[in-house]
């Protein structure tokens, strides 16, 4: 496979095209974009109640070049397990099948089916679009949602930590598993392309800011979420048979701090809480990086 | 070939007769075995079929779903807390129109616990756009799956259909079923594909709908579940030329000419049902059977026209809607409106398996003699059994 290794051999043939309804500067919109010009036309998306599953359409429009299926909230991999079985007894082996939800969708009221899915080492692709909020219905609180972090349902800050959702998939042992960021497409894209290439269940996180969650201006999506790059907060890498490999090394650390203080979400934390987390994040830097 | 098969085993024949081929299903009680025989049957290379080993029946219910929109024929097996675990699902599958078909064996609901048979769990998804049929014997269970899936896959139907057969009462219980020849199947269930999630001609499913649209969609998915009724005379019609087993369409009346009580029932108590009318009539009494086999659509125009004669009828309920009584004597009492003073009396039996026999029946059947002989109103609904 040859890996698309500069933003010029990006395709320009876009799949999730404009006039979709995302906000300006959706971290979600950006990330199907992204992801879509990997994966091709041959692809089958389902993607639970969310924010994606709505901006993709409406009424009799869509922005959708694909085939696409806006699923319950539960079950987006349970439908991407049916799908996949239907095509393999049809002997058509050349179509992507993709369940693509938020993180409420994945590490919440969709894990059931996720889990599911993971076990049976399903041959399909997760995608989790993490904007750490349940931001489809106003932002509330999720088990991805930082510690601390203000939501209308947490307005002294989430009172406990973030789930550790990666850990948790890398336990299914998936044949790929990956994280990325809107903000490094190039990343991003080369990811979906192994995906793409590799059979059984694959799992790929993305970070995802949503300025109207995070309580920052909406031009600031990809600042964001290169800065939790930077900061070592969201580290980018693959593993293939458990195999992990680093694809990007922050050429610059930040202290967390100055990803925090750009956000509106975490005007509670203290110093001592900054400090707090500066030490967990830099244990995990340590621990990934290695 | 006559093999002697439970309910269940009817039903997994079905399915292999049907060339099922995507089954997603979570194993309960008592429809598990249903599962374990067609798991069987792909093993032993008699059915070509992926088997979709999901981990809750809502999750079944999806993979079905996801399989049907991409163009294979799909089916499943649940009941009770399954079923209505499913319930969201369910009113996806018939909004988006798709033929899948499944199984419920009905079970009881909880609180509190059971295993054991009654219509509840059914009759607490009536409002879902499936096709809801009812069996009375385990020859019924096989045929009407099999008509399920023609009649589903029907171009002015293309709605999903349960087939409900009780647990234990059918699904444990032995009985003689003539299985049909798998080519004579063929010819009468051809697989055709209609995927709805094809690379080659992309669709945006299940977008969000405004109200300048909803309303619209919701009267189309409505006509085709009338139409659905219509269908299924024909589909019986033409199954019976493949078998001669013609089990009617909507419903069937027994002993009706000239019947002046007609007792009403779904599933297993219909053959119960039909003793005690031979049994009244070998009294002299002038009883009679009408058997609902589909339940949604509610047939009210055949109803009406086989009890346009009767002096009075009595539903037979194995179901509770709480607060309101048996769900066919409702169903009953609306579609006669208006005939008359057609009085229907209403009991609610057997429910979490209270065992019902025949003796049960010509009971109540004297009970309403006797009331209909006074002239007393019928109760809303009464309580047999206690």
């Amino acid at each position: 496979m040859e890996l698309i290794n500069s933003l010029a051999d990006v395709p320009e043939t876009e799949l999730f095209t404009g006039g979709h309804g995302g906000c300006r500067g959706c971290g979600a919109a950006l990330a199907v974009r992204q992801a879509m010009k990997a994966l091709g036309p041959r692809t089958i998306i389902t993607i639970p109640a969310s924010c994606m599953a709505t901006i993709g359409g409406s009424g009799l429009s869509t922005a959708w070049e694909i085939p696409f299926y806006h699923s319950l909230f539960e079950c987006a991999p349970a439908v991407a397990s049916g799908i996949r079985a239907a095509l393999d007894i049809q002997g058509i082996k050349d179509v992507n099948v993709v369940s693509w939800a938020g993180d409420a969708g994945t590490a919440d009221i969709g894990f059931q089916s996720l889990t599911g899915a993971a076990e049976r080492q399903e041959n399909i692709i997760h995608v989790c679009y993490d904007n750490e909020t349940y931001m489809n219905t106003g932002g509330q609180a999720g088990s991805i949602t930082p510690y601390l972090a203000v939501t209308p349902d947490t307005p002294g800050g989430k009172p406990t930590p973030r789930k550790d959702m990666l850990a948790i998939m890398a336990a299914h042992h998936p044949a790929y598993l990956a994280t990325a960021s809107v903000a490094y497409p190039l990343d991003l894209i080369q990811k979906f392309q192994k995906a793409g290439e590799i059979q059984g269940f694959r799992y790929i996180h993305i970070l995802a800011p949503c300025f109207k969650g995070w309580g920052i201006r909406e031009d600031q999506t990809v600042q964001l979420a290169r800065l939790a790059v930077e900061c070592g907060l969201w580290q980018l890498y693959e593993e293939i048979d458990g195999r992990r490999r680093v694809t990007v090394i922050p050429e610059r650390r930040i202290p967390v701090r100055e990803y925090l203080r750009l956000q509106g979400r975490f005007k509670t934390m203290d110093e001592a809480a900054i400090a707090a987390l500066q030490a967990e994040v830099d244990r995990r830097f340590q621990e990934v990086q290695s | 070939m006559r093999q002697l098969l439970n309910g269940n085993e009817a039903a997994a024949h079905a399915a292999r007769l049907a060339r099922v081929e995507v089954l997603a299903s979570y194993p309960i009680t008592p429809a598990a075995p249903v599962m374990e025989k067609i798991t069987q049957f792909i093993a032993e290379g008699s059915l070509k079929c992926n088997f979709v080993r999901v981990e809750s029946d809502h999750s079944a219910l999806a993979a079905a779903l996801g399989a049907t929109m991409a163009g294979a024929r799909s089916f499943l097996i649940t009941n009770s807390q399954g079923l209505a675990y499913m319930s969201e699902v369910l009113y996806h599958v018939s909004g988006l129109r798709q033929p899948v078909v499944m199984a419920v064996v009905n079970r009881a609901l909880a609180a509190p616990h059971s295993r054991f048979p009654e219509h509840g769990d059914v009759v607490a998804q009536e409002a879902c756009g499936w096709v809801q049929l009812f069996c009375e014997n385990n020859q019924e269970v096989l045929d009407s799956l099999l008509q399920a899936f023609r009649l589903g896959e029907d171009e002015r139907v293309r709605l999903p259909v349960m087939v409900n057969y009780e647990g234990y009462i059918q699904s444990h219980t032995r009985e003689t079923v003539d299985l049909p020849e798998q080519e004579a199947v063929a010819n009468f269930l051809p697989l055709v594909r209609r995927p709805v999630l094809d690379v080659n001609n992309p669709l945006a499913v299940n977008t969000v709908t405004g109200p300048e649209l909803y309303i619209d969609y919701k009267y189309q998915q409505d006509a085709a579940l009338q139409r659905a009724g219509e269908v299924l005379q024909e589909v019986s019609t033409a199954y019976a030329g493949l078998t001669g087993r013609d089990w009617g369409g909507p419903v069937t009346g027994y002993r009706l000419e000239d019947a002046a009580i007609v007792l009403v029932a779904m599933g297993s108590l219909v053959s119960t049902a039909r003793i005690a009318v031979d049994a009244l009539r070998a009294v002299g009494e002038k009883a009679g059977l009408l058997k609902v086999r589909l339940f949604r659509p509610f047939p009210a125009a055949a109803v009406r026209e086989s009890l346009r004669a009767a002096e009075a009828v009595v539903a037979l309920d194995k179901n509770i809607v709480y607060g309101a009584g048996g769900a066919l004597a409702r169903e009953l009492r609306a579609g006669l409106y208006g005939l008359a003073t057609m009085p229907v009396y209403s009991y609610i039996l057997g429910l979490g398996g209270r065992d019902v026999g025949v003796e049960d029946l010509t009971s109540i059947y004297r009970q309403v003699r006797e009331q209909l002989g006074a002239g007393t109103t019928p109760a809303p609904y009464q309580w047999y059994g206690l």
